[in-house]
């Protein structure tokens, strides 16, 4: 990848030689990231090619939200690719698997801040992960009780929802 | 969406059950509503459009569509989320509403994806886009059109065709069920679809052949009780489907006109190495076994393969050493093809079983020489799943194998294992989930070679039991009841005394006390099949304690139309009822009016309804179909005394596909 303008310097971390960059919040906080990590926004890789000064704007994204992506984008791209089928890997795996959990262990405010982040970054391992904590959540209610999470008003004609009642419960078991 | 729809909304009268099939049209418009008006939803509209050509692409590339621009000027502060450090949110609907589609995708049970298309017209759409796995347990409650009017990415479709009495011969040749109309609508509408799988359906060879033709990604394959097709329509299905990997015939009827025989084995193209499985015992033609063989050789990632009863010890083994890594296989014969003494020895073919280290289901033993028997020795403490039911074998046969499988889950034999070879099944399979007991001679007054012995074994053996299915034609209650304690965990409870209205054969009384006993202490049972001379008292039973039963099998018992009204009234999870020859009337029928609609179906054979009755049920039940058969198709004219009542709800209907000694009310 060509160097870009936008990534502020060199730090040395874990011994090695890192670019890092500069993401600023919608509330301007300013948060310095190792390239490899904010490159998992395919967003943020298309500014970090596009260049450009004084960090990357994100006004989508307040401290609070892009914090936790950051997070999320930290521990996922430092896992190193070991063989597959070791038993590192698999340990890897499972420690990964650990920390997306711990992640989602969130208000629905936030899990929906974090879609929201997730989906305007393009970071598509959190995107699935957050779509699928939202799913997980669905799961087993009635579709009343998902109006009432979410805030959603039914526009369904009474007849309407009568009849695809009838046919969920009739036709489509 | 490119259907043709009236404006008017779907606030019309009531369905008739004889209209066309009743569509909420309104459903599957895209209706400007106040608040899907905003140019962001129009954009996520567009987002579904490119999600329909190709969904399996990730999120991330959905949405190429908004890279960045716009949207921001619909945030609003969400007091709601009030926790955190001044951070601007969104209601969690309008975020929602953009990425829908991909928390719709984990969404897999019906049940929750039926609730998410209750929730308001945008949740309907996206989870008629994003609705993978299409069931229909009834091809004749909705019709293909209206499925395909909905649903927009299916990629797999389970369907059921016919009653499932069709197992015991009871519905007459050319009833219907027939796939064709289905095909002709998925074809044009799914390109992606990878998955069939039908169950009791006639499919013919043109309709394989246009299966083969509309899905390019076809993967799986499985016929299961089908009819209509032959090996010409195989061939198809081999030779066209290039990446199949599924092709699963299980229990077929497969035509077999000598003249018309194809070798479909060879027709599987070089190209396509993916197969996992492949399962053709019940295709009873000879076929081209080198051409097998090679193909074998060819899939490594072949997990499962049955063969039919042509295959001999000599060809399995050459099977096998092409194929170590099988996990489940059917047998064939297993038998030599060569004179006798000429053969196989049974340590070369054990030596076969030794080295396939990953088998843990074995089946076929179609026309066994149980001298090989201990060839499967050294495989069996490995095996989960056991099928002997095309195998007689006596208990003295099969108890040296038996003994060696100390870890099955599943086993299947015929009754010739005898009460002791159930003894020995007891005693060694502690950790059994599933028994299946078949008759071999299920003639009425069959002599019958298992009883409340081998039951009551293995209650005391088998303590995890949760499914059992027992053909016999001694049973006594006491026998019963230990089961019904013994094994808490029973899910499924098919107890089959063949003779009719036997009673217990030591006290003489009806088995009412044994079949109450399940209900009461088996408290997960889902499935019951009674019989056996049965009184209303066991039906009360069954109502006052079945609270989960879904599917109910009835035969030669009761003695009043009380038993159908407690059963009606009792079960209220009642899904499936199938009843024959017993004495109900048109009493007990109506007795049942308003539950019909809860369950999928209602069928009656040989009782003593009447054709008033009958229509009686249909007059009063919209979206109920009513179809009277005929016993005898050449009989002339409508009898008064109705010998098969096939009831169940539909949204579609009458079907227009009904055979002359069928008629619809």
């Amino acid at each position: 990848m060509a160097a870009a303008d936008s990534c502020d310097g060199i730090s040395t971390s874990g011994g090695g030689w890192e670019k890092t960059v500069t993401l600023v919040s919608s509330d301007d906080a300013r948060f310095e990231v190792r390239e490899a990590a904010a490159s998992l926004s395919q967003t943020v890789r298309r500014m970090i090619r596009a260049g450009g000064d004084g960090g990357i704007p994100l006004p989508k994204v307040d401290a609070r939200t892009l914090s936790t992506v950051l997070e999320y984008c930290n521990k996922h791209a430092a896992v190193p690719a070991p063989a597959p089928e070791s038993s590192s890997a698999e340990a890897a795996a499972v420690d990964l698997e650990w920390f997306d959990k711990e992640l989602m262990h969130v208000d629905l405010a936030t899990l929906c801040s974090l879609i929201r982040a997730a989906d305007y970054l393009e970071v598509a391992g959190l995107l699935d992960l957050t779509c699928k904590t939202v799913a997980d959540m669905i799961k087993s209610k009635t579709a009343e009780e998902i109006r009432q999470m979410f805030g959603i008003q039914n526009d369904f004609t009474p007849e309407e929802e009568e009849q695809l009642s009838r046919e969920n419960a009739g036709v489509f078991e | 969406m490119s259907t043709p729809h009236s404006s008017s909304t779907s606030s019309s009268p009531a369905p008739h059950r004889a209209s066309p099939p009743q569509i909420p049209q309104s459903l599957t418009l895209a209706p400007p509503t106040a608040s899907s008006a905003s140019p962001s939803s129009s954009s996520a509209s567009g987002m579904r459009d490119a999600a329909e050509d190709d969904s399996d692409s990730p999120p991330s590339q959905m949405s190429e569509d908004d890279p960045g621009g716009g949207g921001g000027d619909r945030w609003e502060p969400d007091l709601r989320g009030g926790n955190g450090g001044g951070g601007r949110w969104a209601p969690p609907d309008q975020v929602l509403e953009n990425v829908l589609e991909s928390v719709l995708e984990f969404l897999t049970a019906a049940r929750d994806r039926n609730a998410a298309s209750l929730v308001c017209r945008s949740w309907y759409r996206a989870e008629a886009q994003t609705r993978r796995e299409l069931f229909i347990g009834n091809c004749y409650a909705v019709s293909p059109r209206r499925a395909v009017e909905r649903f927009g990415g299916l990629r797999s479709v389970v369907l059921k065709g016919k009653p499932r009495f069709a197992d015991f011969s009871l519905v007459p040749y050319g009833w219907g069920a027939y796939v064709s109309p289905w095909v002709a609508a998925l074809g044009p509408a799914y390109p992606r679809l990878e998955r069939i799988c039908l169950k009791r359906m006639t499919i013919s060879d043109d309709d394989l052949h246009l299966v083969a033709k509309s899905f390019p990604l076809f993967r799986e394959l499985s016929l299961v009780c089908c009819d209509g097709f032959s090996t010409v329509g195989l061939a198809a299905i081999a030779k066209l489907c290039r990446h199949l990997r599924v092709l699963d015939l299980i229990e077929d009827y497969v035509e077999d006109e000598d003249d018309e025989l194809v070798d479909w084995i060879s027709k599987f193209p070089e190209s396509n190495t993916s197969l996992e499985s492949l399962v053709f015992d019940c295709v009873s033609v000879p076929f081209n076994f080198e051409a097998l063989e090679v193909l074998v050789a060819r899939s490594p990632a072949l997990r499962r393969l049955r063969v039919n009863h042509h295959v001999s010890v000599e060809q399995l083994r050459r099977l096998m050493a092409r194929a170590p890594q099988l996990t489940h296989f059917g047998t064939g014969a297993f038998r030599s093809e060569a004179a006798p003494g000429g053969g196989l020895s049974v340590t070369e073919l054990a030596t076969s079983f030794a080295a396939s280290r990953s088998l843990i289901c074995l089946s076929g033993f179609r026309d066994v020489n149980p001298e090989y028997l201990p060839a499967i020795y050294p495989v069996c403490a490995k095996l989960t799943s056991l099928n002997f039911s095309f195998a007689s074998l006596t208990a003295e046969e099969l108890k040296p194998v038996i003994r060696n499988c100390i870890n099955l889950r599943t086993f299947w034999v015929l009754d010739t294992v005898g009460d002791e070879g159930l003894r020995a099944v007891a005693d060694t399979c502690s950790e059994l989930r599933e028994l299946r007991v078949f008759p071999l001679d299920a003639s009425e007054d069959s002599e019958g070679s298992v009883s409340d012995v081998g039951l009551q074994a293995i209650s005391e053996g088998c303590r995890k039991l949760e499914s059992i299915l027992y053909f016999c034609q001694r049973m006594t209650n006491a026998a019963v009841i230990a089961m019904s304690k013994n094994c808490p965990d029973l899910v499924v409870f098919r107890l089959c005394i063949m003779g009719r209205h036997r009673p217990d054969r030591i006290t003489g009384e009806p088995m009412d006390d044994g079949f109450g006993a399940i209900v009461m202490n088996c408290k997960k049972l889902t499935r019951l099949s009674v019989s056996g001379l049965l009184t209303d008292k066991a039906f009360a039973y069954i109502g006052k304690y079945g609270k989960l039963i879904k599917t109910l099998s009835v035969a030669f018992a009761g003695n009043s139309d009380m038993s159908l009204q407690y059963i009606f009234e009792g079960c209220t999870k009642l899904q499936k009822l199938e009843v024959r020859d017993s004495p109900f009337s048109d009493k007990g029928l109506l007795s049942g009016l308003n539950y019909f609609y809860n369950m999928r179906f209602l069928w009656m054979n040989s009782c003593r309804l009447t054709m008033r009755g009958c229509k009686d049920v249909a007059q009063q039940m919209q979206n109920l179909v009513v179809e009277v058969i005929k016993d005898h198709p050449d009989d002339e004219g409508e009898a008064e005394i109705v010998d098969k009542l096939y009831l169940y709800r539909s949204l579609a209907g009458p079907r227009n596909d009904a055979p002359p000694f069928v008629t619809l009310l």
